[in-house]
């Protein structure tokens, strides 16, 4: 095996999407090819309806594209039934949702503790782990209350614990900043390159906000269904139409 | 997850008050219903209960026991010449109108009882003494008797008082007078008049002119000899019918007076259909109130359990927490319903309006319909939940 097979964390080759009839097609994603390596965090960048959430969804197995190859930490996802999918996404992937997703009438250790309760780990267990990642993401004392009490950026602090509670290799974060302000915005991302900052993880966030791109390792840019460029540098990006 | 699901189920306190509020209507009605159904329905074998016999005879044309075919007298001696049979004893029932002191007029159940034996005589008596019967025209009332053929009166207050009937009281049944030497305790019957018991000849007497007056025979076996064996073989030799007086009438013994009664009742008269429609309606309002309800804790959860698919819980998963919260609320509102239905049972006994029995087997059916109506529910939220699509998450 090569030296860069070993470094890269995700790789989707060829990737075509279509949504909608055959009389009546929408393409999200043609002939897209993306690529992110251990230890690193990419942002997919671009404007509106340019296909970064269907991107997102192929890599997180969550949506079978029509055509390419789908290679996430040496497994291939084209071609997996719906269980294996399902059992995959449980045990390598963690999520940080736009409108943060936690569930209303539980608590705030309860929502850390589900992804642990569904790979099947016991209540006491996942209670104590999602007790120490709460500690880590600053919310010490606020474990029993519900989310509705915090913050925008507690609530965010706590969809990021909950993603990264069962330790996945791949975390997934899509529009992470966009309820929040721009210093809480600052906070969150710090919060996910410092927790996700692991050789053996990788962080592919989708964002449309240029604050924070500096906190990216690279950033790959889509148009029209493809990713046009790959970039080090946040200020070799043209912003204006983000 | 099913504690993290039952802590999603108690976490939504108007939600969840709304859906135990319909399960336990629901149960409510469906129990109360079928209780007050079954307590009417037990009043139609009533004799069987107030009446104590192990055989009852009568003719063979007979279907249920307020529906009496006179006998000859003579029928008793050939019953009585049948082997394995211990004695067996006269009995008379019919309606009469009873003329009262102050000149009003009720419908009674005459029973007439063998005067050596006593047999079919009531089991409780809270006044007097069952020999006084073999006194010159007397009989014997039952309470609630006593209390509607007494004397009403308007009192200082303006208000109509009635003074129950008691011993040493009389009245007349056709012009003949019955004087009153007991009150006893028995059960209320379907035909609504009260039980005035007295001796056979005498009832025979206050049924003026009637060619026949035995109503029923009323036979104890012989040692050794059980109650079935026995109808078999008086059966056979009398042609005459013969019961038992099984009151089980779930059973499905054929010689059981009191369920032949019950069903007689059951597919000649309207009351199942009455009452069965309002045990539908608990029913179905049961499904439309939980089953919107729970659909709408699901529509309101849905991201909830699209974010909890996407991160790699199986629909296995997710139907379990499902069925989980929906048979705990259908648990807890069975709880609420029957345990009301029983409180109201007992405020209908107490108030003397007792035609209400619970059996045990209306329990384990509102149980089981009101879980079939949570199991719906959750299939409802279930087909919601699995047409989710975990990507959907990703969209805002």
């Amino acid at each position: 095996m090569s030296h860069q097979a070993h470094t890269v964390a995700v790789r989707a080759t060829g990737v075509d999407m279509f949504f909608g009839t055959p009389e009546n097609q929408v393409v999200a994603l043609k002939q897209a090819d993306f690529e992110a390596r251990r230890g690193e965090l990419i942002m997919l960048v671009g404007p509106s309806g340019c296909g970064k959430t269907t991107l997102l969804s192929v890599i997180a197995g969550t949506l079978t594209p029509q055509a390419g190859t789908v290679e996430v930490f040496g497994q291939r996802l084209d071609g997996l039934g719906q269980e294996e999918l399902t059992s995959f996404r449980r045990k390598n992937l963690g999520f940080v949702f736009q409108s943060f997703n936690l569930i209303p009438t539980l608590s705030v250790v309860e929502n850390v503790m589900v992804p642990l309760l569904i790979q099947g780990r016991p209540y006491d267990e996942a209670h104590a782990r999602a007790h120490a990642i709460i500690e880590k993401v600053g919310l010490k004392g606020r474990e029993e209350g519900r989310p509705n009490a915090l913050s925008g950026g507690q609530q965010q602090r706590v969809a990021i614990a909950r993603a990264l509670v069962h330790e996945p290799p791949l975390l997934i974060c899509d529009e992470p900043t966009s309820a929040l302000d721009k210093d809480t915005g600052a906070h969150i991302m710090e919060l996910v390159r410092d927790l996700s900052r692991s050789p053996e993880r990788c962080v592919v966030v989708v964002t449309h906000d240029h604050r924070i791109f500096r906190f990216a390792d690279r950033i790959a840019e889509m148009e029209d269904g493809r990713i046009s460029r790959v970039v080090d540098d946040p200020k070799l990006l043209d912003t204006s139409h983000l | 997850m099913y504690r993290l699901a039952l802590n999603m189920l108690f976490g939504d306190r108007a939600k969840l008050a709304m859906l135990l509020c319909g399960l336990a209507f629901s149960a409510l009605l469906m129990a109360q219903q079928s209780s007050v159904f079954f307590g009417i329905m037990s009043w139609t074998y009533t004799p069987m209960v107030n009446i104590r016999a192990q055989v009852w005879v009568s003719d063979p044309m007979v279907e249920q026991v307020n529906d009496a075919k006179p006998l000859r007298d003579t029928d008793l001696g050939r019953v009585r010449s049948v082997d394995g049979v211990a004695w067996a004893a006269p009995l008379h029932t019919s309606f009469v109108q009873a003329r009262m002191q102050d000149g009003n007029f009720k419908l009674i159940t005459l029973v007439g009882i063998d005067a050596d034996t006593f047999a079919g005589a009531p089991a409780v008596l809270t006044q007097g003494r069952i020999e006084d019967l073999r006194l010159p025209d007397t009989v014997i009332v039952d309470e609630w008797g006593a209390q509607l053929m007494g004397r009403t009166e308007i009192g200082r207050d303006g208000k109509p008082k009635t003074t129950p009937l008691k011993v040493g009281d009389t009245f007349e049944v056709n012009d003949i007078q019955a004087r009153i030497v007991g009150i006893c305790k028995v059960r209320r019957a379907f035909t609504g008049g009260p039980f005035v018991y007295t001796t056979y000849d005498r009832a025979k007497a206050y049924t003026l002119g009637a060619r026949r007056t035995l109503s029923f025979m009323l036979v104890e076996p012989q040692k050794g000899i059980t109650p079935a064996e026995l109808c078999g073989r008086i059966e056979r030799e009398t042609g005459l019918k013969a019961w038992t007086s099984d009151t089980v009438i779930w059973s499905w013994g054929e010689r059981s007076l009191a369920r032949n009664t019950f069903w007689w009742f059951w597919t000649n008269t309207g009351i199942p259909f009455s009452f069965g429609t309002a045990v539908l309606l608990g029913l179905f309002v049961g499904i439309a109130i939980s089953g919107q309800t729970f659909y709408s804790f699901i529509l309101e959860n849905l991201k909830y359990f699209a974010a909890i698919k996407a991160m790699g819980a199986g629909m296995g998963v997710i139907a379990r927490m499902l069925f989980v919260q929906a048979f705990t609320a259908g648990l807890i509102g069975f709880g609420l319903g029957a345990g009301m239905a029983q409180a109201i049972g007992r405020a209908m006994i107490e108030k003397g309006m007792p035609p209400f029995v619970m059996f045990p087997q209306i329990l384990w059916a509102t149980f089981a319909l009101v879980l079939g109506i949570s199991f719906v529910s959750a299939v409802i939220g279930i087909i919601k939940v699995s047409r989710v699509d975990a990507a959907s998450v990703f969209r805002g």
